[in-house]
């Protein structure tokens, strides 16, 4: 990918340094933009690489890795952008648990001054992870988590060791969007021996669509629709089944939207050694105090026309802004910020 | 010399990508598009600047004409908006900008081509389903890449 797109010589320099907080699709795309302005770009990720959910999300059969690496090294020896990996910035709060690539911490307010502008572009990671009895079982994961481990793994920073191990396992995913049509098919690549996935609606309504459903089916996935877990059966700390709810559609409402009702009394147990949430990602702003950046009631970054927050020479851009979304969108959202960071540095002249 | 953009929808895994930055470049006009089909798939639809052009040959008033790349252009000030290029067009690209009162579409990036830059889009897709170059450059590479997966 060339997050330079826009150019292909690094320009006269500005004099002007920048720093971005997340190295995902909106961190580089609006490095592309910036370094095509000249600016200096200096890039803080607490993973070691750049690349975001595209390196360390999406599976590798989606995005090339290659591709994704490409990109940066362009950024990185053509056009002088410093990659600070393994480096958390931190708003005031206590180191999270499980940064587990972090070696350094830089705080916030140390970053601004450093900075003429800084760049907040850090995601959305956390997985919705449902109140349900049995849920804090030992094999109950959310999607992304299995995901990120895969990756790290493929990537070589981790050893196959420490994934989940897969091998002849059965695996229940709850969820028909495109991250639990992922992690069936890692699971399946893995070695998992029954893949079971469940859906309150039918795959009719599947937010991954019927076609990739119907794939999934074609190579065995056991496909449960119009089923809704009701609790997580265990064994010595560990699942041992999922109970699921047999569910039938109501009539449309007036949006045509049809919802799950209930059958009574109609429960299905299935066996399973895992239990994969693959039901969202949650909004999570990297500041857990008041740093004067306001969110908006989903906890979303508010940015104004410029993309900048409401704290001045502080911006925002990518699914911390706009909410889970795909990578196009982050990037045309990096590079919209990108832009509002040249024209307050550079004004007219930009 | 002959260059052309294609798309390789097994690649594609609709990410939007394309069209961000198509979009992003032209003011919120993009010109390649993704479309949802109803069995879940999503495919991006944009010219194919045909060697055998069915909107060059009907234009009643030769608006459309080949660049030095064979990009297939539509010449806005020629243009009269009859909508013929759309009625021909099997991908139905042209498309009426109420901005400029004529027919437009994807012109392969001619003025990245003149800065010597590849097509926006197929610059960044992040899955290498968008390829650009001359045919037989081109071809060549889709097949080493397959030979490199068939491996
Ligand atoms: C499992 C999964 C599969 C997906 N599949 C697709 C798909 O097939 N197609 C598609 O278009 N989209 C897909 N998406 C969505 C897509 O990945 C996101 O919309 C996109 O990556 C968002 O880009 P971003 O730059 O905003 O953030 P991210 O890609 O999330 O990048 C944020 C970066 O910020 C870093 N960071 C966070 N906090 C800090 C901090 N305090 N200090 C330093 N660094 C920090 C993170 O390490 C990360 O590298 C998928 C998402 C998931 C979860
Ligand atoms: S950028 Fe590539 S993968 Fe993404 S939608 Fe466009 S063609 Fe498909
Ligand atoms: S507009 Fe349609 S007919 Fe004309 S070159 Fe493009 S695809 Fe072919």
């Amino acid at each position: 990918m060339r997050f330079a797109f826009l150019c292909r010589d690094k320009p006269e320099p500005s004099n002007r340094k920048i720093a971005i907080i997340g190295a995902g699709p909106a961190g580089l795309s609006a490095t592309g933009y910036l370094v095509c302005h000249g600016h200096e770009v200096h890039i803080f990720d607490k993973l070691p690489e750049p690349g975001g959910l595209m390196l360390f999300g999406i599976p590798e059969f989606r995005i090339p890795i290659s591709r994704v690496r490409e990109g940066f090294a362009e950024l990185r020896d053509i056009f002088g952008v410093k990659f600070h990996g393994r480096t958390k910035i931190v708003f005031g709060n206590k180191p999270d648990e499980g940064d587990s690539f972090v070696d350094e911490f830089i705080e916030f307010d140390k970053l601004i001054k450093d900075f003429d502008a800084v760049l907040i572009a850090t995601g959305t990671w956390k997985s919705i992870m449902p109140k349900i009895e049995g849920g804090d079982l030992k094999g109950v994961l959310p999607a992304l988590s299995l995901l990120f481990k895969i990756k790290c793994a493929r990537l070589g920073y981790i050893s196959w060791d420490n994934i989940t191990p897969l091998k002849e396992k059965t695996v229940v995913i709850i969820g028909a969007g495109h991250t639990a049509v992922d992690v069936a098919i890692e699971c399946m690549s893995l070695g998992a021996s029954k893949i079971y996935m469940c859906y309150r609606r039918t795959i009719l309504e599947a937010p991954a669509g019927y076609h990739e459903i119907n794939f999934l089916k074609n190579r065995g996935v056991i496909w449960y629709e119009l089923s809704m877990p009701t609790r997580i059966i265990g064994e010595n700390g560990n699942v041992k089944a999922i109970e699921l709810q047999q569910c039938k559609l109501s009539k449309p409402d007036k949006n045509g939207r049809r919802y799950p009702i209930p059958i009574e009394n109609q429960f299905v147990t299935i066996d399973t050694n895992y239990i994969i949430y693959a039901i969202g990602q949650k909004l999570t702003p990297p500041f857990q105090q008041d740093i004067d950046v306001k969110l908006d009631d989903w906890g979303r970054i508010i940015v104004d026309d410029l993309h900048m927050t409401s704290r001045e020479g502080i911006f925002a851009a990518g699914d911390i802004v706009i909410g889970p979304s795909k990578v196009g969108r982050a990037i045309q959202d990096g590079l919209y910020a990108a832009e509002g960071i040249n024209y307050w540095l550079m004004g007219e002249q930009s | 010399m002959k260059k052309v953009l294609f798309i390789d929808y097994n690649r594609c895994i609709g990410c939007e990508t394309c069209q961000s930055i198509c979009e992003f470049i032209h003011r919120d006009k993009p010109f390649i598009k993704i479309f949802q089909t109803s069995t879940g798939l999503s495919i991006p639809i944009t010219c194919h600047h045909c060697e055998n052009a069915p909107c060059l040959n009907i234009c009643p008033t030769k608006a459309i004409y080949k660049d030095e790349d064979d990009a297939v252009i539509i010449n806005t000030e020629k243009c009269i908006g009859c909508y013929m290029c759309l009625a021909v067009c099997p991908f139905g690209i042209p498309s009426f900008d109420i901005r400029i009162g004529a027919m437009n579409k994807c012109d392969m990036c001619a003025d990245r081509r003149k800065r010597s830059l590849a097509p926006a889009c197929s610059e960044m897709c992040p899955c290498v389903a968008i390829f650009f170059g001359e045919p037989q450059a081109l071809e060549q590479t889709i097949k080493a890449k397959i030979a490199e997966e068939l491996a």
